[in-house]
């Protein structure tokens, strides 16, 4: 059984001003993301101090290698704070698109593991234009290539959807399998075949000048002691929020969206309701797969400006998915979270360069904020904020398992219900 | 034509379908286990963390005891005890599962690196000596048939292990009262719990049952199949025994089935020294393959009825 | 009991962070002769355990701080290539006397960040720098750490070569292999002189060229050599880093030769019968060591060879005949003075 509730008085409704409400609500929101970061350090310093480490010095590595606080002492004084939050804002771009291309399908009910191979897809397509049109004036190019890679991203996105509507194939296995045959693909272009840089494996040449997004620190001077080339942080970013604003309209002001949410709430009810399932869970797998095929092209266009292994070995499409849960499935949230995973990352090789705490300590951090979110330890030892008293019961459920639980949500006694074609 | 020659032959040596063997058995301990967890009605998504804690703790003790027995023991247990994580997470908590999987995947791979710098100081555990390894058996005369030979015959102990557990997990899930309630639990644990079920020790049993294999699981691949520790070693083996559970249907049998397609399209990958193919191209083949036979032949995979929710008495 | 574990919880993470703070004010700092010299590794993906460079690269920081008291050495270890700029950034930006990039694959991030960093010294292992288009440039302060793999390799390709020719291997189908990871220069010139020197000692002989496409996961180096020697392999050279541990594994299993690679591999397998020794630990040390001494060589550092022991070969855990010992040494030496030149490039 549940708990029982905290036997604070009830407030009347009457008498709380509106104000007063939404810090309620805002507590509600991010008080449990907040709690679970919390413990999830304090876990950390457990295990640093068990293992004979400083868990001081070491998150004041994570706090200066994340944020730029706190860099003092024989330790940090020597990093540059400004150089710090540049490499975080690098690092949370491409987790915004695909945290946020992750939780639009759990938003319908269905688990896109995906992310990973729908980026490389996009990358190698944005590279592979940027590269063959490099000539191409920048106003043109550009956007050709952002174009191109969501494109790609897209139809990556849209076999899942169609497999999984059509057929009734597990989109868990298919994005699994496209994962991999994404990252082969990558990895045969690169090794020995058509994009590898002469005698160079593993990377390709770089993509035309104009197909290069700005960075928001521009010339050959210095900024804050460091040259100002160093500064790596560049406007996708900004594309990064206007995509997430995009999926916050999306989803409460569009009737799409309320179809997704529907479907995701329960598929019989929205069938019922009049709305196609098979045309939402693939346009839902579309748009994801945009979002990351963006990602890998924003990444192109604003980073690398070529293509690397780095598009199928590095883990932004699975982190995206603890990006999404922590997020709550939720634009700001998925922003917030995007910015506290790069910060981690980010801060991971400062605190073992200058500590010598080993970096691995940052994924038993995201491990444990996911457990405690998953889990809502913190309801359970009863640690409340104020505002999160006066939660009504059944309404303090975990906020993100809501939309993720109905993810199985498939009736064996309907073997038609996806299957039937039109 | 001289592909297609090349490929007969392929297809004739005994080292293709040895490694095809023990690759499939290499995923079938996590497939099994996943078979188990969702049969009682819990996704279990974390077989590739208690795979991987699995292998840590197969080479730590290893290294320190020198004995595979007691290694393989301990890798067990400890596939078991980050299985225990996911149980209470998901089953006292009733958190979603999913999350609880991605968090042991990440929590395990967090865990295991960090110990092995500390533990090694950063220099990593040295291999491990033959007389601590996994055997293989050299089964005598049987050996010596021609192409079956090598297969069957000639194959890791564990080999051995997962077959006699494959036909012992299908055989406890079809044939007696335990898969029976297992089962019950899965597809409706209310009416498992009316008939006098309880269903938290059930599953509870299964999902520890999942990393139980996977530990060992792990301990094959670390001190059979190889003889070190790399941090993340287990390379997604976790995920692909997820995919092979599903496109096997949630049945052990099926799930086999899959895993062999993996296995031989590892194999294939690393016999093709006399195919002239890009190594790359051919390791997209397996997963190709599978995509297309899920989408033509296998179709609709409809998992346990109550897979993925938290029961709660008395609800419904 | 709410309020008991609500004040157990805040209680103990209270502790928990009294704890280190009383502790930290009882450690000073250590102190150091001479002006400290900051020396940063940056790891390629393989991180520090990887058995392979990034080790050895650890082993010659620590042989440096160990012998040169005011040297500090740090390291940081990349996740994927995406890490390797703002890795090396981070050690410049701090004012790093020396960053040392640890891999081949690394030429164009080390070329960006020392050229945004004129005044910190960097070194790179197994390559030059190089530009956007994959030429190799010529920097100032960048000193490359090359080593001529080839001539390790045809030493150890002298004793396969051999052994094959004395028909006391065990299959019998004069066939010998390499294992190696991705096809880098490094990589390919081990093989290289491997299959010259071997093919110069018994023209016959067959050797098998196979790459995993990794460095790190030891099943699929093991699953390459079990299909060379199931083609009739003897010998297995492997050329993977951790990765290549699979093969000499497959190696004992079967029954056959292996070769190490990099460095002495005796302990790590039965069968060994040499490594090719490529000194990682030394370069980096000698490049700490220019450094320490004001003696940065910059792009003029020699390459590391046979002739100045930057690369050569270590006994296995079998006793070799000694006309083949003998027969190594002649090449050996032919190899320093020049009259035998083992080839770069891959012919396979």
């Amino acid at each position: 059984m549940a708990a029982p509730q905290a036997p604070t008085k009830p407030a009347k409704p009457g008498e709380t001003s509106m104000p007063v409400i939404w810090a309620k609500q805002l507590g509600r929101l991010i008080g449990a993301p907040i709690g679970s970061v919390i413990f999830a350090f304090i876990i950390g310093a457990i295990i640093v101090l068990i293992t004979g480490g400083d868990p001081i010095q070491a998150y004041q590595g994570l706090f200066c290698g994340g944020i730029g606080l706190f860099c003092t002492g024989d330790l940090y004084s020597s990093i540059t704070p400004a150089l710090e939050i540049s490499s975080t804002i690098v690092f949370a771009t491409p987790l915004i698109f695909t945290g946020l291309a992750v939780a639009l399908p759990f938003r319908a009910g269905l688990f896109n593991i995906g992310a990973q191979g729908q980026l490389t897809m996009g990358a190698i397509a944005a590279a592979a234009v940027g590269i063959h049109y490099a000539s191409w004036p920048g106003f043109i190019l550009l956007p050709a290539v952002l174009i191109v890679g969501t494109l790609a991203g897209a139809a990556w996105g849209g076999i899942v959807g169609v497999l999984k509507a059509f057929t009734g194939a597990h989109e868990v296995v298919t994005t699994i399998m496209l994962n991999y045959i994404a990252a082969f693909f990558l990895y045969y272009l690169l090794r020995g075949g058509p994009m590898q840089l002469a005698g160079q494996p593993e990377i390709s040449a770089n993509v035309g000048a104009g197909a290069q997004l700005p960075h928001f620190l521009n010339g050959n001077g210095q900024l804050f002691g460091q040259p100002i080339g160093v500064y790596q942080a560049h406007t996708g970013i900004l594309i990064a929020f206007a995509v997430a604003v995009l999926f916050y309209i999306l989803l409460k002001r569009t009737a799409l969206g309320y179809e997704i949410r529907a479907v995701g709430q329960n598929q019989r009810a929205a069938r019922y309701a009049g709305i196609s399932v098979k045309r939402t869970l693939i346009i839902t797998m579309l748009i994801a797969g945009a979002f990351a095929g963006l990602a890998g092209g924003v990444e192109i266009a604003g980073l690398s400006h070529q293509l690397t292994i780095r598009y199928a070995t590095d883990s932004t499409g699975f982190d995206a998915i603890a990006v999404a849960l922590l997020g709550a499935n939720a634009a700001i949230g998925i922003i917030l979270a995007a910015f506290l995973f790069a910060a981690l990352r980010v801060a991971g090789p400062v605190m073992q360069g200058n500590a010598n705490v080993s970096q691995n300590l940052v994924d038993i951090i995201q491990a444990v904020i996911l457990f405690s979110i998953a889990a809502n330890f913190l309801r359970t030892f009863k640690i409340r904020l104020p505002a999160l008293r006066q939660t009504p019961p059944g309404e303090d459920a975990p906020m993100v398992a809501t939309t993720v639980t109905e993810l199985e949500d498939t009736e064996p006694s309907e073997p038609a219900e996806v299957g039937d074609t039109a | 034509m001289q592909l297609i020659g090349q490929i007969l032959h392929l297809l004739i040596t005994p080292a293709l379908w040895q490694t095809t063997l023990e690759s499939g058995v290499l995923l079938l301990l996590p497939a099994l286990g996943g078979v188990i967890s969702e049969r009682s009605g819990v996704v279990n998504i974390a077989m590739e963390g208690m795979m991987l804690t699995g292998a840590f703790a197969a080479v730590a003790v290893a290294e320190v005891t020198g004995n595979p027995w007691i290694s393989t023991l301990v890798a067990i247990a400890a596939g078991g005890l980050m299985a225990v994580i996911h149980a209470v997470v998901s089953i006292r908590f009733r958190a979603d599962q999913i999350i609880s999987g991605v968090a042991i995947n990440i929590f395990a791979f967090g865990i295991t690196a960090f110990l092995n710098s500390k533990i090694t100081n950063f220099q990593g555990f040295n291999p491990v000596k033959p007389s601590a390894q996994l055997p293989y058996l050299h089964i005598p005369i049987l050996d010596k048939i021609p192409f079956f030979g090598p297969i069957f015959f000639d194959q890791n102990i564990i080999v051995y292990v997962g077959l006699f557990l494959l036909v012992a997990v299908q055989f406890m899930l079809f044939r007696t009262r335990l898969g029976l309630r297992i089962r019950a639990v899965g597809e409706h644990p209310q009416a498992a719990d009316t008939a006098g079920i309880n269903v938290y020790s059930i599953r509870y049993g299964s999902v520890i049952a999942s990393g139980l294999l996977s530990g060992l699981a792990g301990a094959f691949l670390a001190i059979g199949i190889t003889n070190v520790f790399n941090d993340g070693m287990t390379d997604g083996r976790g995920y692909i025994a997820l995919a092979a559970m599903i496109f096997g249907k949630w049945t052990p049998i099926g799930s086999f089935v899959a895993c062999l397609i993996f296995g031989l399209g590892t194999s294939i990958v690393a016999n093709n020294s006399t195919l002239n193919v890009s190594r790359d191209l051919l390791s997209m083949l397996p997963y190709i393959l599978t995509l297309v036979v899920l989408a033509g032949l296998v179709g609709k995979s409809i998992p346990p009825a109550a897979d993925g929710q938290p029961y709660t008495p008395g609800s419904e | 009991m709410k309020r008991s574990r609500l004040q157990f919880v805040v209680i103990g993470a209270l502790l928990l962070l009294l704890v280190p703070a009383l502790a930290a004010c009882g450690s000073g700092g250590n102190s150091s002769s001479g002006p400290k010299v900051k020396v940063g590794l940056v790891t390629d993906t393989g991180g520090l355990n990887d058995k392979g460079f990034n080790h050895l690269a650890y082993v010659g920081l620590q042989n440096a701080m160990h012998d040169f008291s005011n040297v500090v050495g740090s390291v940081k270890e990349s996740k994927s290539d995406a890490d390797y700029i703002p890795n090396l950034q981070g050690f410049a930006s701090q004012g790093y006397n020396l960053v040392i990039a640890v891999g081949f694959l690394m030429a164009q991030a080390v070329a960006t960040v020392a050229k945004q960093y004129p005044n910190v010294h960097f070194a790179i292992i197994d390559s030059t720098p190089s530009d956007a288009n994959g030429n190799s440039l010529t920097l100032p302060n960048v000193e490359p750490l090359l080593f001529h793999e080839q001539e390790a390799g045809a030493l150890v390709g002298v004793i396969a070569g051999m052994l094959e020719k004395g028909g006391t291997t065990k299959l019998k189908k004069n066939t010998i292999s390499a294992v190696g990871g991705v096809s880098i220069p490094p990589v390919d010139k081990y093989i290289a002189g491997y299959k010259w020197a071997a093919q110069m000692e018994d023209p016959g002989v067959n050797v098998l060229v196979g790459y995993s496409q990794d460095f790190s996961d030891p099943t699929k180096c093991k699953a390459v050599a079990n299909s060379q020697i199931g083609l009739g392999s003897d010998i297995v050279f492997q050329v993977a880093g951790g990765c290549g541990l699979g093969a000499l594994q497959a190696a004992d299993t079967a029954g056959v030769y292996s070769i190490g690679v990099d460095t002495d591999q005796k302990a790590d397998a039965q069968n060994v019968i040499a490594s090719a020794v490529k000194r990682v630990e030394v370069a980096t040390y000698l490049a700490i060591k220019d450094v320490v001494n004001g003696h940065f060589q910059g792009a003029n550092e020699p390459a590391f060879t046979l002739q100045n022991g930057g690369v050569g070969f270590a006994p296995g855990n079998i006793t070799l005949s000694s006309d083949i010992t003998a027969e190594v040494t002649k090449v050996e030496n032919a190899i320093k003075a020049g009259t035998l030149t083992p080839p770069t490039q891959r012919s396979w």
